[in-house]
């Protein structure tokens, strides 16, 4: 998903589910700063390197690929990315290293998914805002994995469009090319995705790398043969997912705002969209790379508010300027510790599944303070707290 | 990382040092040492490929191209292998080629990371400077064994320490209820 979706559509479905227009405003923007927040960013403003979201490609092009960078990769991509579906998946004849990548699938509807929103639950509104990230992504990457792996995230040459025009349904193969500079071309079918490499964990096979960005545009419709799915065709209908991760995060943001007690799987509020139902399914079948310009009319038209527009530099001088000890109160502040503690979070429960692709998690209660120093923030945050 | 994983690869880091020191030493029979290097390298790196298909790759769609890939890398590493002589200077120019390219992609990545403002793209210029630099010179004294092996031993050095250094880093993530 780009801006789009996780800047204006956000802001949308906050203002619908109910908060106001400053509210929704910090939600949206905290959802879209998941795509910025790099370790690159937070060295920039010297904030916890442990709080990055997402990695730029030049951090992924210099990252090693030794098992340490694997579960740093995989800790970003899979606590804000791809949230694994099934921890404990079960597949017979296959290897305990096939079925640890296998098992970090990412789809909708998750446990981890109701774990995401109740940790958000009485927390910050950047809480909530990367609550709301991670549920629309789940849609967005779902049957993809948030770690290199080409038996899992591959890709091959069969991959075609569904077409339906003038009422007329055509398959046209997708041309996929490696050309960073070169923008896709949603009307010839040339699109382009990352390199086919033979390593399982090159940094190529990461995510929907190998299928470009055909998982972030909202209008299309594709089927292709999942490196992982035993040459089952599966069909991606991105308008429905879209639309559901609409209505999904209009009721999840309802639970966080105490309008429902709890979260609960498949439930979407879908009520609530009815009178601009219409209108959404027309924003997000339009075909062109970017829907920003109809979600923010959309929006503004919902809340009567402008809507400015997303500026990675707008909280970085709040913080940098304020006192080291007040820092957490911030934006940024309280963004890098709900982000810490999700990717905590996270890491723990795929750690207690007995996958170590993410990493060691240490259970504080348990055992004390151990590993990266930037957790601490979590414990002197929970203090505070209580 | 556990403990298995912390152990391996101190031993590996400390063999690696081992045979840079000796190379370093001993250079007259640096090169010969690296051909070898190189071409068990290629026989391992055939081996892993068969092994991965076996464990993982068969299960994917299209997998068997792992398979073929595996067997023809590993037939020309035994060809590699049982090659008596493979002249010098190809082997340096491989060497010196591969140091210039990190040396271009370290230069560009600093200049991304100066776009982008981070504090560290000095050090990662620097690096991609001293690289580019150094082969270049490196290819006017070509016909030197010498300085041909202490480049490939400053590389292997540096590995090594990055290695062990790994094995002795903090990377538990704190889980806190």
């Amino acid at each position: 998903m780009q801006d789009d979706f996780h800047y204006y559509a956000t802001y949308c479905a906050a203002i619908i589910s109910g908060y106001s227009h400053e509210e929704s405003l910090e939600i949206c923007y905290s959802a879209e700063l998941v795509d910025h927040c790099s370790r690159t960013l937070l060295s920039k403003i010297r904030a916890p390197l442990a709080a990055a979201t997402t990695q730029l490609q030049s951090e992924l092009m210099d990252a090693r690929t030794d098992i340490l960078e694997i579960q740093n990769i995989t800790r970003i991509w899979a606590s804000f990315h791809f949230l694994p579906f099934d921890l404990r998946a079960k597949l017979k004849h296959r290897s305990a290293l096939y079925m640890n990548k296998y098992r970090l699938i990412c789809n909708t509807n998750s446990d981890l998914l109701v774990d995401t929103v109740h940790l958000a639950g009485g927390g910050s509104l950047q809480a909530a805002g990367i609550a709301m990230h991670i549920l629309a992504d789940t849609w967005a990457h779902r049957y993809f994995a948030g770690t290199p792996s080409l038996v899992i995230n591959n890709v091959n040459s069969y991959c075609y469009e569904l077409i339906s025009d003038e009422e007329k349904h055509r398959e046209r193969a997708v041309t996929f090319h490696h050309n960073p500079v070169l923008s896709d071309d949603v009307y010839k079918g040339y699109y382009s995705n990352s390199v086919y490499q033979v390593r399982e964990n090159s940094i190529m096979n990461l995510g929907h790398g190998r299928a470009g960005h055909l998982p972030d545009y909202s209008f299309i419709r594709y089927k292709y043969l999942p490196a992982w799915g035993e040459y089952a065709e599966i069909i991606k209908d991105n308008p429905s997912d879209y639309y559901h991760a609409f209505c999904q995060m209009i009721y999840a943001m309802k639970v966080l705002r105490g309008t429902y007690p709890i979260f609960e799987k498949e439930k979407y509020d879908t009520k609530a969209v009815t009178p601009w139902e219409d209108e959404i399914h027309e924003i997000l079948t339009r075909r062109r790379l970017n829907a920003s310009k109809d979600w923010k009319e959309f929006g503004e038209r919902l809340s009567g508010h402008t809507i400015e527009d997303f500026d990675l530099g707008k909280f970085q001088e709040e913080y940098g300027n304020a006192d080291k000890k007040l820092r957490d109160n911030t934006f940024l502040g309280k963004f890098c510790l709900a982000a810490m503690a999700q990717k905590s979070m996270v890491t723990n429960q795929i750690y207690k599944s007995g996958n170590m692709l993410a990493g060691f998690s240490v259970d504080y209660d348990k055992f004390g303070f151990k590993g990266i120093k930037d957790f601490m923030k979590l414990v002197e945050n929970e203090k505070r707290g209580s | 990382m556990s403990k298995v994983q912390k152990v391996t690869n101190v031993l590996t880091g400390l063999f690696m040092l081992l045979c840079s020191g000796i190379m370093i030493l001993f250079p007259e029979i640096g090169s010969h040492l690296i051909i070898i290097i190189l071409s068990a390298a290629l026989l391992v790196y055939s081996l892993r490929l068969l092994f991965y298909y076996f464990v993982m790759a068969r299960h994917m769609v299209g997998g068997k191209a792992v398979l073929y890939r595996g067997i023809i890398i590993f037939d020309l590493a035994i060809f590699t292998t049982l090659m008596a002589e493979i002249p010098q200077i190809y082997v340096m120019l491989y060497l010196l080629g591969c140091y210039l390219f990190s040396g271009v992609i370290d230069t560009f990545n600093a200049l991304e990371a100066k776009r982008l403002g981070t504090p560290l793209w000095r050090a990662k210029l620097g690096l991609g400077v001293f690289s580019m630099v150094t082969s270049i010179v490196c290819l006017f004294f070509i016909r030197s064994t010498n300085i041909f092996v202490y480049i490939y031993c400053g590389g292997l050095i540096s590995s090594a320490c990055i290695r062990i250094a790994n094995a002795f880093r903090k990377t538990a993530i704190a889980y806190v209820r």
